[in-house]
């Protein structure tokens, strides 16, 4: 293994040609079978082989070539390249979900995601499904199918029965996630389901109406735009789940698995991103948060544990205060005092319901009652100087004079509360340390002589002083790496704004400089490099905070 | 003299007998010094028509020593006491009682009342004078005195008034001159003496002259307060409908209602005027002349108070007035009022019409041919009450409504966030509104009040910002309160009492609206939150006087905000139950099966717009208020009125009406439900795409999608909804109607009309594979397009025309296209 310490500055080029993986369809099996799939996508007509991160998986390539447009079909604006492949699995597969990439003599792809169950997947059957007369007929649940919105404005219909009081849940997964949802696009596929029954009116006697529907109760940048609906159905009948693209897109990456259960059954999330979260409403606050912090800047982790109070009366710091804002209105109060200047830290985390629907405001006035600092962040548009507002999970503040202070939690809405509403606010002091670290390389393929880099980026959190370094190990055979310094420009100022440095981590970056050496051996399959990203520590490297394996092929035309 | 013999040609010539005389008022009660009261005398004829006949009696006041009565019969107090006024013509006699008080008491000089009548009454302070927006001529007016202690500082110092500021420009040159009071510009000006762009306003000989000069030589006086003495609250014009036949005239009262209760006659206080010219004129003095059949108003302007009178100049008096049934309370106000302008309603509605009409009211649908056959056949005496209910039952009356709230309300990504997820979120939210039939009341508090990510909250995010308060009030108060305060956000509304205070007493109940990220929340009352951080404050500023200002509703009330409250919830609290949220929600509804409000546009409500029938306009608003705000309930009673089932065939005394609801008024059908019956005729769906044609992200809606179902109509391309009138939603849609030439155009060569004659699936092609006969094809098409069998003559014609053709099938595509590009087709009547 070799490891290289990265210290200065270097550029590099883009990659011609890229492998680029879209979708795979169907992209969901049965653990311990075997199915066939076809894999879409930009310079994969040559694929060789499926590289599958993890897991007991097989995938092989058996066929691959440019997409064949049936005739009478509109020809699609870029043509993309079809590989028909081959997935086995052991029977001892964990359900879930795993990630593949394929593998072409120009190099390693971008990954896509493998659904693996437990229970049978039927492929929806040909032809089209887009009325009552022609839908799927679901004989029984659980049910899984795989299915595809194939043409724009298509939808497809299931038709199943349901009893008087029974409750089932209905989920589609996308095979193309659409932007908003976590490695989603803007072209991608956002499922919506609805449920009809055909009651008919005066007008159509076999008209569907709609009795339930969902889309996400939540939109937010970020968050999964997959369907799911529980419903609980109040008379005996023939029912229709419809299936279709939010929008109406579609097209032969539309594929989507669909699955019926009876009961109540909880969503199926993908697992929760492992990076260090420092500013989510969702990350723990835990007794041990100091401690934490100091390993991530490098410091003995000998800090007090922080008690927790419920927000009423009077705590010292550090502190988490606990509530619930059970009732519309509700504001709750808490003081603290401070015999000197003290810089603090407030961390806000909502265990329950979060933002947007539960948005925690959080005030810290002084004796008089003033405002001192609030976890909003208010600054002016650098185009309009509009004033923009928005509420943030961290504070950062010196308090400058002793005395005492008064914690102030609220909802952001007068008309909003409930009992889901709860919270956890850390006042504490601060601790510099390492923040978030982002790698922004997914993979990396480079012929003989090639050169690329890679741009690592890295928050200093609560004035962190200390150096950092970067550190990349696992290189194949004939890559070295070079250290980097990078040039940023500087921008425009916004107009006004606002005081940043309470809510914004400075943040800084460097570069990787790979470069392969001209007779460095050619790759059949890629090999995952890691870059770690450590605090220095009296000159040494410290922990490791942050790391992420990149996998890297040398091909001979990248 | 002219008008003398006008008014006594009026009433004698060649009108029945009287049989009956009143004088108007009954009874009178004359207060203070000076005070006088106009006299009328109604006369009712043996056919029951009524007239002024005031010039035409003969006079008489019992004791002369108290009272004076005048020709035109005025009566003026001279001592305290009780007095007879009688009246007598052919022998009928009438008489009114007036008791008189404090005739020699003295009554404090008020500026407001006795100064500002007088500018009122002569026009100095309307729109087009004085009292526009900037004033004229370098003195400013409030108009119709809505504030006369401006006005006063304005006479008396004078000064050039400024719009977007307080400040005054220029020298200050007073209109009145102490010294010299005949010289003063109020009163030279007027007179003509020196130039005067408004010309001669008065005579010098005149009462009103008098009164201005003697305040003047009194030193300009402001005199006491407004606060201090009663208010006036109101007028009250007596007949509030005058009708009258060609030539003939009548004369007004007015009577001011102030606020202590107490009245007063201000017939000879108030400026008289003629909303069309050519059906009345009116006088001054306050008789109106009727010149042409055909209905208007008088308005009527006070200090501070505007009103108006209906008239109705009628036609001659159909030899029997037909007994009309009545079906509920509409049809009492519809049907008295077509007696009085003697205009004959049309019969009642065949059932085929009658369908039609009521399946695109309700639920923008065409019947389908087998619906239409098995009603015609059916001979149960409840059947219309049948089907309306079935129809409100119904999932298209969910569809079609949503569709029409969705319009009011403005789904549009552009409005709601610019992201879909967001409109189809809030077009979600007013589709459960339909679909349970929520209290409109209910869903004015949430839509008006809402805050946090809730989908009713979607529509303060224009553009994915919070709009201006002032915008986003005057919305509100459009769709609510069916009135338009825009004007007022400038400057003092120039033509209504909505002064430019009142516009942003209530915007400002918009002021503390912001948004974090997706949140709409309202800043507490004293929290800013941060936003000295950025030197911000969030307040609303008076555009003129730059004061911060609080929220007050539009009676003028301050609110005081509280740190845990929504704010909005008390506006939205307080417009639900005052009486403008009912008026202008039944108006607004009203106006879908009508074609027309009962006060139109149906969100404008204002004085000089005033309503057809103000009496089923209130009965209608208190038994919508009565039901607990129910929209289903309400359009139940309007189809079943017999005023809706009327006919559209009109007879000899209703032809002209276009106002009255005398006959059913055909009227375009919107874009949408045109193009959903025009799938439904031909059997062809409409294929419905995002106008964004390039990328994967293209979408299209799912097939058989419906016109009035589509979410976000502004996602998708649609050459035959641009050219029927879609709005895009990006302000409150005013739908026309109005035929243009595209649409034309589009009949003759466009995709909606052309390709679906020779689609491959169709109506006409399924009857031809079944080997129908050209007579069932046409009857089929005119019972699916038109809801009516064809006539005899049609069906003969159309089929020579097939025979005659050579080709069959084109013949028969021919005839399709004929039959959805006929007005009869695109019309609802």
């Amino acid at each position: 293994m070799r490891t290289v310490l990265v210290v200065c500055t270097f550029a590099g080029g883009l990659m011609a040609a890229d492998p680029r993986a879209v979708s795979m369809h169907p992209f969901t099996g049965q653990r311990g079978g075997v199915f066939h799939a076809a894999v879409r996508g930009n310079n994969l007509k040559d694929a060789k082989a499926v590289w599958v991160e993890s897991g007991p998986v097989r995938m092989t390539v058996e066929g691959a070539g440019p997409e064949v447009i049936p005739e009478g079909m509109p020809k699609p604006r870029v043509m993309l390249d079809v590989v028909q492949v081959r997935v086995e699995t052991a029977a001892n597969v964990k359900p879930g979900r795993y990630s593949f990439r394929m593998v072409t003599p120009s190099g390693v792809s971008n990954a896509l995601a493998l659904q693996i169950t437990d229970a049978p997947v039927l492929a929806e059957p040909e032809g089209q499904h887009e009325t009552p007369e022609t839908a799927v007929a679901i004989v029984e649940a659980p049910v899984i199918y795989t299915g595809k919105i194939g043409w724009r404005g298509e939808s497809d219909y299931y038709a199943f029965d349901a009893k008087a009081g029974e409750t089932m849940t209905f989920q589609v997964l996308s095979g193309l996630p659409s932007i908003g949802a976590p490695g989603g696009n803007a072209n991608g596929f956002d499922p919506s389901i609805a449920i009809y029954e055909a009651s008919g009116s005066w007008f159509d006697a076999k008209r569907l109406n709609r009795i339930a529907f969902n889309d996400e109760p939540l939109w937010v940048l970020g968050r999964l735009t997959d369907a799911y609906l529980v419903h609980t159905f109040a008379k005996a009948g023939r029912y229709y789940l419809r299936v279709e693209a939010f929008s109406g897109q579609g097209g032969q990456d539309y594929g989507y698995q669909f699955k019926m259960m009876p009961g109540n059954v909880p969503q199926d999330l993908p697992a929760g991103k492992a990076d260090w979260e420092e500013r989510s409403y969702t990350r723990a606050l835990r007794a041990t948060r100091l401690n934490e912090l100091a390993a991530r800047g490098g410091k003995k982790q000998d800090q007090k544990p922080v008690e927790t109070y419920r927000a009423m009366g009077k705590f010292a710091l550090p502190a988490t205060l606990e509530g619930v804002i059970a009732a519309p209105g509700e504001a709750h109060r808490a003081q603290f005092h401070v015999d000197g200047p003290q810089d603090i830290a407030i961390e806000v985390e909502t265990p329950g319901i979060g933002p947007p629907l539960f948005n925690p405001v959080v005030r810290v006035l002084d004796a008089k009652g003033d405002e001192v600092v609030t976890n909003f962040f208010a600054g002016r548009g650098a185009c309009t100087g509009a004033l923009n507002k928005g509420l943030t999970a961290k504070t950062i503040y010196p308090l400058r004079n002793p005395g005492d202070y008064t914690v102030e939690v609220r909802e952001l809405t007068a008309d909003n509360g409930e009992a889901g509403f709860r919270y956890r606010v850390q006042v504490r002091p601060q601790v510099p340390h390492l923040g978030a670290v982002r790698i922004e390389e997914d993979h990396i393929n480079l012929g003989p002589g090639g050169a690329k880099t890679v741009r690592v980026s890295f928050d200093r959190e609560e004035n962190y002083r200390g150096a950092v370094a970067v550190a990349v190990e696992n290189l194949p055979e004939g890559v070295s790496v070079l250290a980097a310094a990078d040039y940023e420009p500087d921008k425009d100022p916004p107009m006004n704004p606002g005081k940043r440095e309470r809510y914004v981590p400075r943040t800084e970056r460097t570069v990787l400089a790979f470069s392969v050496a001209e007779g460095a051996p050619l790759m059949e399959l890629p090999k995952v490099m890691r870059v770690i990203v450590r605090p220095l520590v009296d000159g040494k490297p410290g922990v490791t905070i942050a790391s992420k394996q990149i996998p890297m092929m040398v091909v001979a035309k990248p | 003299m002219k008008l003398a013999w006008l008014l006594v040609a009026a009433g004698l010539f060649g009108a029945p007998k009287v049989v009956k005389l009143e004088t108007v008022p009954a009874s009178a009660d004359l207060r203070g010094p000076k005070a006088g009261q106009q006299f009328l005398a109604v006369a009712t004829y043996a056919d029951g028509s009524q007239a002024d006949v005031t010039g035409s009696v003969k006079w008489a006041v019992s004791n002369p020593a108290l009272a004076g009565l005048s020709t035109t019969a005025r009566l003026t107090a001279l001592g305290d006491g009780a007095v007879v006024v009688a009246a007598e013509l052919e022998g009928v006699k009438a008489r009114s009682a007036v008791k008189i008080s404090g005739s020699r008491e003295a009554r404090p000089f008020q500026f407001a009342r006795d100064i500002e009548s007088i500018l009122t009454k002569r026009g100095c302070n309307s729109a087009a004078c004085h009292g526009g927006v900037k004033g004229r001529g370098g003195l400013k007016l409030s108009a119709n005195a809505l504030y006369p202690k401006e006005d006063y500082e304005w006479v008396v110092k004078g000064g050039t008034y400024q719009v977007l500021t307080a400040e005054v420009k220029g020298e200050r040159l007073p209109r009145v001159s102490v010294n010299d009071p005949e010289k003063s510009l109020l009163l030279t000006k007027p007179l003509m003496m020196v130039a005067h762009g408004g010309g001669k306003r008065m005579e010098r000989e005149s009462e009103d002259y008098g009164v201005l000069l003697e305040w003047v030589r009194n030193g300009a006086p402001y005199g006491v307060e407004g606060q201090k003495t009663a208010k006036l609250a109101a007028l009250e014009i007596y007949p509030p409908m005058a009708t009258m036949a060609e030539g003939g005239a009548h004369r007004l009262l007015v009577t001011a209602r102030f606020s202590d209760g107490h009245t007063e006659d201000f017939t000879n206080q108030v400026l008289f005027s003629s909303n069309n010219t050519d059906v009345a004129t009116v006088t001054v003095d306050g008789i109106v002349k009727a010149k042409a059949l055909g209905e208007t108003s008088i308005l009527i302007r006070s200090a501070g108070q505007v009103a108006s009178a209906g008239v109705g100049v009628i036609g001659p008096a159909p030899a029997q007035y037909p007994s009309v049934a009545r079906a509920n309370f509409i049809d009492d106000h519809i049907f008295a009022k077509l007696k009085k302008f003697h205009i004959v309603p049309s019969e009642l509605a065949t059932d085929a019409e009658f369908l039609r009409r009521v399946c695109l009211d309700l639920t923008g649908t065409l019947p389908p041919p087998e619906r239409v056959r098995e009603f015609a056949a059916l001979r149960d005496p409840k059947k219309r009450e049948k089907v309306v209910d079935a129809l409100i039952g119904s999932p298209e009356f969910i569809d079609y409504w949503t569709f029409r709230f969705s319009d009011i309300f403005r789904v549009a990504i552009f409005a709601n966030g610019l992201t879909p997820k967001f409109s189809q979120k809030y077009w979600e939210w007013i589709r459960a509104n339909v679909a349970t039939n929520r209290p409109y009341d209910e869903v004015a508090r949430e839509r008006l009040s809402a805050q946090g990510y809730g989908a009713a909250s979607r529509h303060f995010i224009p553009y994915n910002q919070i709009g201006p308060p002032a915008d986003v009030m005057a919305e509100e108060v459009r769709v609510f309160f069916g009135r338009r305060l825009d004007c007022a956000q400038c400057h003092n509304h120039p033509y209504e009492n909505w002064s430019q205070d009142q516009f942003w007493g209530m915007a400002a109940f918009f002021g503390r609206l912001f948004k974090a990220g997706p949140v709409v929340f309202d800043h507490p009352a004293n929290m800013d939150w941060s936003s000295k951080d950025v030197d911000g404050k969030i307040e609303v500023l008076h555009p003129r006087t730059k004061a911060p200002v609080k929220p007050a509703l539009l009676d003028a009330s301050a609110l005081a905000l509280k740190d845990d409250g929504n704010p909005r919830k008390e506006l939205a609290k307080w417009m639900t139950a005052h009486p403008y949220f009912a008026e202008a929600s039944v108006n607004r509804i009203w106006g879908y099966f009508f074609a027309r409000g009962i006060v139109d546009p149906v969100d404008d409500f204002r004085s000089t717009n005033p309503p057809t029938h103000p009496e089923l306009l209130a009965e209608l608003a208190s038994d919508f208020q009565r039901s607990g705000y129910d929209l289903r309930r309400l359009m139940k009673t309007i189809v079943m009125s017999r005023t809706y089932q009327l006919s559209h065939r009109t007879n000899a005394t209703n032809q002209s009406d276009v106002v009255n609801y005398s006959h059913t008024l055909s009227r375009a059908i919107d874009g949408e439900v045109l193009l959903d019956a025009v799938v439904a005729v031909t059997g062809v769906p409409e294929t419905f795409s995002t106008a964004v044609n390039e990328g994967g992200a293209v979408g299209q809606a799912p097939a058989n999608t419906r016109a009035i179902n589509l979410k976000d109509p502004d996602m998708y391309f649609s050459r035959f909804l641009e050219l029927y009138g879609r709005p895009n939603r990006g302000a409150i849609p005013e739908r026309t109607g109005k035929p243009n030439l595209g649409q034309a155009l589009h009949m003759l060569a466009g995709a909606t009309y052309v390709d679906r004659l020779s689609a491959p699936y169709s109506r006409l092609r399924a009857l031809l594979d079944r080997g129908a006969s050209d007579a069932a094809i046409i009857e089929e098409f005119y019972v699916a397009a038109l809801g009516r069998p064809a006539d005899k003559e049609e069906l003969a014609e159309i089929g020579r025309l097939v025979a005659e053709r050579g080709d069959r099938e084109a013949a028969l595509r021919e005839f399709v296209w004929a039959l959805i590009s006929s007005r009869e087709f695109a019309e609802n009547h």
